[in-house]
């Protein structure tokens, strides 16, 4: 898919140290708004009598005399506001900047229909164009909602939070999980369908149901009900013939299950993962039509037993769906998070969380049997949202505000933090120079005299360094017939035209040619029109005789080497960026790297701030 | 309907969506193969000039197209043996392709690969001791026949990958479009033949441009155009009438020694028939028919030219046929050494196979009337693996 691999390592040194920076920086930022926060809440707490009273905790939430949060809606929002910290700390691993789009993404959207990866590729494209700020904003978005579920456990905050994780949750389903991959071949429930994301999503939406539902029984049966119908049509799909889960190994080669559970093992791990999921995989390949009918079975029956909705049936089904989860995220999920690139622990803990929550909301017991809540009157809540409007009523909701809802609103800001640098980044069409340092690494600031040249442009008229005096020149070395780098670094410098704008009147981009074989002015004719540079108005391709472009390959420590065998030239890619007054002021390697979209992108915007650099007076 | 029952009654719908999605992403099966006309062979061939034997191949790595480089060997008359002659200066992992207009001189095109979007060409007088670049500002297209020489004047004839034709002045400078696949196909000529696919250029002995292509209304005649008098003709030789409701493609078209050569492909599927044609002349001149060489499905590799009117063609699968003249009939060649890209022939009768191991080239001799090759020589070709990417 082009542009989801930005071509860098994922192990770059270069990414890796920015991006544990950004993390660190933003972490800082972070503990600051929280502390800020705090200070603030005390302070108002001591100063505004109203504080003392309590009352009205903000967006509705009420603090004295309020409803108890029944039992399964604690353990849906507790436990998926630990699973979206845990998940957003696991967003944090070094190699996840670089290494998501590419090893996560696009692996996952590869065997999906073409709208799907064409869907993905977008995201995948945007996240390889900015990796910093991408890695970061999903590190603190979903630290930020797990935090803010864990601390908010009632009223309108802790229903905010809720949508906020629907709502982030179905991004991550959709991009990051290509839609869980319910729309490739291979869809199996015993692998994460229909993709781990989903369900966070699902309790996010149950979490933002009104207080008046959660004491009603039906939504137990609601919760219980639509789990065993997706059960009994997961066991339907596994019973599908045709798919390969009924062969354990067929002609010397794995079934779909074995095929992969023996790719999950192959994930850095400790080896006792390792060896739980091979052994496994073994079985499977032994047994696998044994394996496919207990799964058929075990979904079948269970999902039989939800859909009734009865305790009596839900119960022996909970503890069975349970073991079955646990099992089935040891030995084939293999846990889901290792090998440095896991994004969350799979499926099967929050399958477990939605079903025992769904049984403890089919509970009578659980729910406390207290009054209606102030919120649950509409009219009323509609009046109070008005009245919150009133600057009196704003100070006194902000001198009642309790800890949940301060602690919310840090989470809020700890959201903000991760999603305003990336909104910021993605209003720009042009990628992070740090792909280009990466890949071409540093460059130290020179001063000395560029030295002089006098050769032909690819109109055959004379054009010598000196006739470039008073502008900066950004200088590179091509071969007019190359395969590879030279097209590259010719589109980068094509590029870096349109990003100086008015400024690349003040900016010569010159190119003197590498090939002591092809150098004539067709040769590069034929080359700027291929790479379409002759509409470029500040573009030099110079050339000469072999002579003259000796002498100025030695001045600028180029070789041009004739391979043998059908081999281009061999040759530096350099730049230098040489100021109005003809001084060399920067030497950049430009070895494109991979050349793909993101690094292009990202060479064209380091050499533009280089240019940008010169143009500034000294 | 209660709140509760309009929910349950949707899950049914939400199951069946999730089944649905998973039943339908099935792997699609594709239908067998449909029978099309035969294409033209690989790259690799062999040319004669009255200094010494031509051939082209592929060598280096299996991994990755850029990692495989085609190269020009040459055996000079003067020596007898074969050596490298790839001209430098441009990476030839797009393909290589030659023509010689007569004489000593031969002109290789380096079809483009990468990121490069046109062909250089180089030219050399002295079998390959020094190359003169030159350029030809579009693509070649990837067919041994793309590119053919003009007897004497130095002009170039080049067929694109765009399907269009161009023609360059004296000494391969100066290009411009002679026709297109569009015009061609639409000409009187072009309709006639129910014009495909383009297969070849060349010249005729006097110099007349040739096109060659693959006919699909099954004319009489077989799809060789000649442009004359501003106007493209049908010129190709008229095939017996068994072939009368048959596709013909022309796989090979080129000029030697005051004889132009065609190499045609009558039906399709494993019912493809081969056969060779000659003529002396320009239009109207007569062709002469060989025997037809049914291919039972085998595929040519690579179709060669020996001097006079000989034809080697290597079928997939190790096996050869050659065939000396109109007069003559298909011989079934000794199974060939693994790894055979092409035959050249030798000056004395019999054939050169040339094998090729990743980077090393074995010559194998075929000497007339023998039955078993033998290998008399070894290239160690230096390819700068990882050079393009």
């Amino acid at each position: 898919m082009p542009g989801m691999n930005s071509g860098v390592n994922v192990n770059d040194p270069t990414v890796i140290a920015a991006f544990k920076a950004a993390l660190l920086h933003q972490g800082v930022i972070a503990l600051v708004i929280f502390c800020v926060l705090g200070v603030a809440w005390v302070t108002v707490r001591a100063w505004l009598p109203a504080a003392q009273a309590g009352g009205q905790d903000g967006l509705g939430g009420s603090a004295a005399g309020a409803v108890a949060e029944p039992s399964w809606r604690q353990l849906l929002r507790v436990g998926f506001g630990v699973l979206w910290v845990f998940d957003g700390i696991l967003q944090a691993q070094p190699k996840m900047a670089i290494g998501l789009p590419s090893q996560v993404i696009e692996p996952s959207a590869a065997s999906s229909p073409h709208w799907v990866q064409h869907v993905v590729n977008w995201a995948g494209t945007t996240w390889s164009y900015h990796p910093m700020q991408a890695g970061a904003a999903a590190v603190w978005i979903q630290i930020g909602i797990g935090i803010w579920l864990l601390a908010a456990d009632r009223g309108g905050w802790s229903r905010l939070a809720g949508l906020v994780s629907v709502g982030w949750g179905l991004v991550v389903w959709v991009f990051g999980e290509s839609f869980g991959g319910v729309f490739a071949p291979g869809l199996t429930w015993l692998f994460g369908a229909p993709g781990a994301v989903l369900i966070y999503a699902v309790a996010g939406a149950l979490l933002a149901l009104p207080e008046r539902v959660w004491r009603d029984r039906r939504l137990g049966q609601a919760i219980l009900s639509g789990l065993g119908l997706f059960l009994v049509g997961m066991a339907v799909l596994q019973a599908w013939p045709g798919r390969g889960f009924w062969q354990g190994s067929s002609h010397g080669h794995q079934g779909t299950l074995a095929g992969m559970t023996s790719d999950m093992a192959q994930t850095p791990q400790p080896h006792f993962m390792s060896a739980l999921v091979n052994a496994f995989t073994r079985f499977d390949e032994a047994h696998g039509f044994a394996v496919n009918l207990f799964s058929v079975a075990a979904l079948t029956l269970i999902g039989a037993a939800f859909l009734t909705g009865r305790r009596r049936l839900a119960r022996p089904a909970l503890i069975a769906f349970t073991v079955l989860c646990l099992a089935d995220w040891v030995l084939i999920e293999d846990i889901g998070f290792f090998g440095g690139l896991g994004t969350d622990p799979n499926s099967m803990i929050p399958f477990i969380l939605l079903a025992v929550s769904g049984y403890l909301a089919l509970t009578p017991g659980t729910a406390p049997a207290v009054a209606k809540a102030e919120d649950d009157r509409p009219a009323a809540a509609a009046a109070s949202w008005r009245e919150q409007l009133r600057p009196a009523s704003i100070r006194r909701s902000v001198a009642a505000a309790g800890f949940p809802a301060v602690v919310s609103l840090g989470a809020l800001g700890l959201i903000i933090l991760g999603a305003a640098p990336m909104a910021a980044a993605q209003a720009s069409s042009h990628a992070d120079p740090i792909l280009a340092e990466s890949i071409a690494g540093s460059s130290a600031p020179l001063n000395f005299p560029a030295k002089g040249f006098a050769l032909t442009d690819q109109h055959g008229q004379p054009v010598s360094l000196a006739s470039l005096h008073g502008k900066v020149v950004l200088l590179t070395f091509l071969d007019p017939v190359c395969t590879t780098d030279c097209p590259l670094i010719a589109q980068e410098f094509r590029a870096v035209g349109q990003l100086l704008g008015a400024a690349s009147k003040q900016v010569e981009l010159v190119a003197i040619v590498t090939n002591p074989i092809y150098h004539q002015v067709a040769d590069v004719q034929a080359f700027d029109r291929a790479e379409q540079l002759t509409q470029v108005p500040n573009w030099l391709y110079l050339t000469g005789s072999v002579p003259q472009l000796r002498q100025v390959w030695r001045d600028y420590g180029i070789s041009a080497e004739i391979l043998p065998a059908g081999s281009m030239i061999g040759h530096q890619d350099i730049a230098y960026v040489i100021d109005r007054d003809g001084r060399v002021r920067q030497e950049l390697n430009t070895d494109p790297g991979p050349g793909t979209t993101a690094t292009k992108s990202s060479f064209a915007v380091l050499l533009t701030d280089a240019a940008r650099q010169a143009l500034r007076p000294s | 309907m209660t709140r509760h029952t309009r929910l349950v009654s949707l899950l049914p719908l939400l199951a069946g969506t999730v089944l649905a999605a998973g039943c339908g992403s099935a792997a699609h099966q594709p239908g067998g193969p449909a029978a099309v006309p035969v294409r033209p062979p690989s790259l690799a061939t062999s040319l004669v000039t009255a200094t010494g034997t031509w051939a082209v191949a592929v060598m280096g790595g299996p991994a990755a197209d850029h990692n495989n480089f085609w190269q020009i060997f040459v055996r000079p008359a003067a020596t007898g043996r074969w050596r490298l002659a790839t001209p430098p200066g441009v990476a030839s992992n797009g393909g290589l392709v030659m023509a010689s207009p007569g004489g000593q001189s031969v002109v290789a095109g380096f079809r483009p690969s990468q990121d490069l979007s046109f062909s250089p060409l180089a030219t050399t007088d002295d079998n390959g001791a020094a190359w003169t670049p030159g350029l030809l500002d579009a693509a070649l297209a990837s067919v041994p026949d793309a590119l053919a020489a003009a007897p004497d004047s130095g002009r170039l004839l080049a067929l694109l990958a765009s399907g269009e034709v161009q023609l360059s002045g004296p000494g391969g400078t100066g290009w411009a479009t002679l026709a297109t696949h569009r015009a061609l196909a639409a000409s009187a000529a072009g309709r006639a033949c129910g014009l495909g696919r383009l297969t070849a250029a060349a010249f005729s002995p006097s110099g007349v441009p040739l096109l060659a292509g693959t006919c699909t209304h099954h004319p009489e005649t077989a799809g060789i155009f000649a442009y004359t008098s501003g106007t493209w003709h049908l010129a190709g030789p008229t095939l017996p009438a068994r072939y009368a409701r048959q596709d013909i493609s022309v796989l090979r078209l080129t000029t030697i020694g005051g004889a132009i050569t065609a190499l045609l492909a009558a039906g399709t599927g494993s019912a493809t028939q081969l056969l060779a044609a000659w003529s002396t002349g320009d239009s109207g001149a007569p062709w002469a028919l060989s025997p037809p060489l049914p291919l039972h499905g085998a595929k040519p590799t690579s179709i060669s030219r020996g001097p006079g009117h000989t034809v080697a063609v290597v079928l997939a699968g190790n096996h050869a046929q050659a065939l000396t003249g109109p007069a003559g009939t298909w011989q079934p060649l000794p199974a060939l050494p693994p790894g055979t890209a092409t035959l050249a022939p030798e000056p004395a009768g019999g054939w050169d196979a040339l094998a090729v191991h990743s980077t090393k080239l074995t010559i194998w001799q075929l000497p007339p009337g023998h039955t078993v090759w033998t290998a008399t020589q070894t290239i160690s070709v230096p390819v700068q693996f990882g050079s393009s990417g």
